[in-house]
Order: C-alpha cells, then structure tokens, then sequence
C-alpha cells in the first residue's frame, strides 16, 4: 500500500486531522524501538560469569575475578551507546529516562559491590539481584514491554530466594536473572526489530 | 459547544510535524522528512510557519561538517497542541471521544 504524503497544504477534515495524529505519533514511537543488542550482550555476560562462578566454587578451581568482566564489558557499551547516538536522527523521552536509570544502576552495582568487598563480607548476591530488578522492570514498564517487567519481577523473586541459599546456588541464580531479565527479552527485542526492517524493505 | 480550531496547526504537514515533534525530545529534519513523506521544501516552509509561531524552535549545527537542522517543540507548542486536540475532539462524536 502506497503511504500517504503531506505535501498539499490542505485542511483536514476532523477525523482525518484525529487519524493523522495517531499516525505519527505511533510511527515516531515505533522509530525508538531498540534493538535488545545491549540487553543481549549484558544477559549473556551475566549468565557466563554466573555459570563460571559455579564452575570455580562447585569443583574448587579458580579463575580469577570473572565478574570483572562486566567492568570491560562497560568499554564497548559505552562505545556502541555513542556511535548509535551519533547515527541517530531524533531524540526519544523514554531514551532519556532510560539512559538515566542505566547509569543509577551502574554506579548503585559498583558503591555495592565495593562496599561488600572491602567493608562488610556478607552474601551480597540478595542486594545485587534486587537492583537487577530496578531498571529491568522500570524500563520493562516505560516501555511497555512484558518479557522486561517479568524479568525484573524474576529478579526480585530470586533476590528473595537466595536469601536462603548458599553462595553456589546464589550465582546460579544470578546466571538465571541474566538469562531471564536481559538476555531472552534481548533475543526477543532483536527478533521483534528484524522482523521489522523485513516489514520496510 | 464548538471551539474553533487553531488555523496554523489546521493543516497536513503542519499537523503531522507537531505530531512527530510532541513524541519525542527533539529531532532532525530529515527524521520529519523520513516520517512524513514530505518534500524538503515543502517541509523547510512549514516548519518555518510553525517556528514562527512560537510552537517549534529551529537550530541549525553541524554534523561531521555537514549542516544539521533540529527540531524541538516548545511550551508554546505543547499547549497549542493540546487545546488543538481538546477542541478537535469537541467536533467527534461522543464514541470518538
């Protein structure tokens, strides 16, 4: 079907005036959607350091810091954020919003993580799903996209969980909030945007 | 009752980039262009009408030095918008409501 253009400079009727609204401003929201690449990189990365992490305390090997990962991982993130700034031609509301929470987050993980490390040795796995669950359901909810406000709802539940359990079945939850939280929801964002692109060709 | 309908944002074009322009922060000329179909003179003319009227602000910058035009909806704007919708909504049916 031929899409409408706007070039006549002619008074709508009512409805077509109510229509062309909707229109627009269901294509520009359409336009934001993302692509679930960062979702998809920060799931698998999760639930790699959360399996190794298993891995080393269940047969005593180690491997070092795994989770130190997460802090290289930051350098292409912030790297791929810029260039698909740059390439962009608008600025969504719910982008900012995002971008925001983003970095709430990354900086509560790191006073958290540092906090546990040097001051007080305790089972910070509780505190660490439970802030999982704050931008995932948060964005899940701006959005309006169910698989994310699941995954920060599986988050919390799990934060719960391993309030009970010992430190080995604490990161195999955690593997599992990366894989629930981010990386399916990231799987399904891509699929979703895929099959959009093939919609425009 | 009837309220009578903004005549600068009563047009195709019009409409449509203020539509575009409400659902996001800001955007670039050609995101408008893109979304409306709309030829770039045509769109440079009544983006103009619009800015003229206090609905949108226009800035030009450079981009990789090639000139960039950004589109942002003010205060003015918003509130033009919604009394223009509002009365819109006035002329529907109550189903439409």
């Amino acid at each position: 079907m031929k899409e409408p253009e706007y070039n006549k400079e002619e008074a709508p009727t009512h409805q077509q005036s109510l229509d062309l609204i909707n229109e627009m401003i269901s294509k520009a929201k359409k336009s934001y959607t993302s692509k679930g690449i960062a979702s998809m990189v920060w799931g698998s990365l999760i639930t790699f350091c959360g399996l190794v992490n298993w891995v080393e305390i269940h047969f005593k090997k180690d491997f070092g810091d795994v989770w130190l990962l997460t802090l290289v991982a930051l350098v292409p993130q912030i790297y791929f954020s810029i260039k698909e700034k740059r390439s962009k031609n608008f600025i969504a509301h719910n982008e900012i919003a995002a971008n925001y929470i983003w970095i709430a987050f990354t900086l509560c993980m790191f006073i958290t993580s540092f906090y546990f490390s040097y001051f007080i040795r305790g089972n910070v796995a509780p505190l660490i799903m439970m802030l999982f669950g704050i931008p995932t359901f948060i964005i899940g909810g701006m959005t309006n996209f169910k698989p994310m406000i699941l995954g920060g709802v599986f988050c919390w539940a799990m934060s719960i969980v391993s309030m009970h359990t010992s430190a080995e079945i604490d990161v195999l939850l955690m593997a599992a909030c990366g894989l629930f939280a981010w990386l399916i929801p990231g799987i399904i964002l891509w699929r979703r945007h895929k099959k959009s692109m093939v919609a425009h060709v | 009752m009837f309220k009578d309908l903004d005549p600068i944002l009563h047009s195709q074009l019009r409409l449509a980039a203020i539509s575009i322009l409400i659902s996001v922060k800001e955007a670039e000329f050609t995101f408008i262009k893109e979304q409306t179909k709309a030829t770039a003179g045509n769109l440079s003319v009544q983006l103009n009408k619009l800015k003229e009227a206090g609905y949108i602000e226009i800035t030009k910058q450079f981009k990789n030095n090639y000139p960039l035009t950004v589109c942002k909806i003010t205060a003015q704007g918003i509130s033009a918008f919604e009394e223009y919708v509002k009365a819109l909504r006035s002329y529907m049916p109550d189903d439409n409501k």
